[in-house]
C-alpha cells in the first residue's frame, strides 16, 4: 500500500493525472494497442477452431508480432495510467478480475503457440486442431472478451 | 439545437439515465465493436501493406463481415449514447471531428472496393498489390486510428 502511495507521487502519474493530455493520449494508445493485440490473437484462435480453414495455420505466426506490439503498447501505457491512482486501481475488483484475465488468455497463447504450431508442423497442410486445443482456442476468446468487458467497467464498479 | 434538446427528452434518453447499468453496458458494447471493426481493419490493411505475407490477401479480404458487424453494433451503441447526450455530444466539436474521419474512412473504402471490383483480380490471388491500393490501405489505417483518438478525446472536452 506504501508502495502504491509513493507511486501516485511520482512524475509520470503527476503528468498522466495532472496534463490535460495524458490520459485521455494513454487511454487512446491502450484502445488501439487493444485492437491489435485481440484481432491478431482472435485471429489465430479463431482459425484453430475452424474459422477460414484456408489460412495455413503456420502462417498465422505472421501475425504474433502484431499481438506482440498491441501487447507491449498496452502494458506500457496501462502501466502509465495505473500509477495516476494506483490505491483505486489495486483496490478495485474489477480491476483484478481485469489482470486474471489477461494473465489467463496470456497462458492460453503460451500453450497454444506450443501445441497447435507443434501439431500442425507435424501434421497435414489442412490442419485441423484436437478437441483439447480447441477448448484452449475457444477459452482464450472468452479470457480476450473478458478483459475488454472489465476493462471498461473499471470506471463504473467497485 | 433544438433537435438535441428533443433527443434527450425521448424515452430512450430517459431509460439510459434512470437505469444505472445502461449506460456502462452500450459503452462496453462500443468497446466490443471497436475490437471487431478495427481489429479486422488492421489485419485487412496490413496484409495490403505486405505483412503477414503467408496468409492470402484475398482470405484476409473475407474479415470485412468482422467489419461490418463491428460497424452495426457501434452505429447502434453509439446512436443510444448521442441521444442520452445529446446536448453534450451535439455541441462537441471533437464529436464532429470524429465524424468527418468517419465519412473520409467510408469513402476510401468505397474507393478500394471500387479498385478492387476493377484490378482486383490481377493481385488478390497474387498478394503483389498495386502502389495505388497500398495507399488506400494506408489512408485506411491513418482515418481508423483518427476515429478512435477524437473518440476517446470527446470525453475530454
Amino acid at each position: 500500500m506504501r508502495f502504491l502511495e509513493w507511486l501516485q507521487t511520482t512524475a509520470l502519474a503527476k503528468m498522466v493525472a495532472e496534463t490535460l493530455w495524458g490520459y485521455p493520449l494513454l487511454e487512446t494508445l491502450h484502445t488501439l494497442g487493444m485492437a491489435m493485440l485481440v484481432g491478431a490473437l482472435g485471429l489465430i484462435n479463431l482459425r484453430v477452431l475452424g474459422y477460414k480453414a484456408e489460412l495455413p495455420i503456420l502462417g498465422t505466426r505472421d501475425l504474433l508480432p502484431l499481438a506482440w506490439l498491441g501487447f507491449t503498447i498496452n502494458l506500457i501505457s496501462g502501466i502509465a495510467l495505473f500509477t495516476s491512482d494506483a490505491v483505486y486501481f489495486w483496490s478495485s475488483y474489477t480491476f483484478r478480475i481485469k489482470i486474471l484475465l489477461i494473465v489467463l488468455g496470456g497462458i492460453n497463447a503460451f500453450v497454444l503457440s506450443r501445441a497447435a504450431f507443434r501439431e500442425a508442423q507435424a501434421g497435414s497442410s489442412r490442419y485441423v486442431a484436437t478437441t483439447g486445443i480447441r477448448w484452449v482456442a475457444g477459452s482464450a476468446l472468452v479470457f480476450w472478451l473478458g478483459a475488454i468487458i472489465a476493462g471498461r467497467l473499471i470506471a463504473y464498479t467497485p | 439545437m433544438e433537435l438535441f434538446v428533443w433527443m434527450e427528452g425521448t424515452g430512450l434518453a430517459a431509460f439510459v439515465r434512470t437505469v444505472p447499468w445502461v449506460y456502462p453496458a452500450v459503452e462496453t458494447a462500443h468497446y466490443v465493436g471497436l475490437t471487431f471493426l478495427v481489429g479486422a481493419i488492421l489485419l485487412i490493411d496490413l496484409r495490403l501493406l505486405g505483412f503477414a505475407r503467408s496468409l492470402p490477401v484475398s482470405s484476409m479480404i473475407g474479415l470485412l463481415p468482422w467489419v461490418w458487424v463491428g460497424f452495426v453494433i457501434n452505429v447502434i451503441s453509439g446512436s443510444i449514447m448521442f441521444v442520452y447526450g445529446a446536448t453534450n455530444f451535439g455541441t462537441n466539436p471533437a464529436f464532429w471531428v470524429k465524424m468527418s474521419f468517419m465519412v473520409l474512412a467510408g469513402a476510401n473504402a468505397f474507393v478500394f472496393s471500387r479498385a478492387a471490383a476493377r484490378s482486383g483480380s490481377q493481385w488478390l490471388d497474387s498478394g503483389n498489390v498495386p502502389l495505388f491500393v497500398r495507399a488506400v490501405a494506408t489512408a485506411s489505417l491513418v482515418l481508423w486510428v483518427c476515429v478512435v483518438t477524437t473518440g476517446r478525446w470527446m470525453a475530454y472536452i
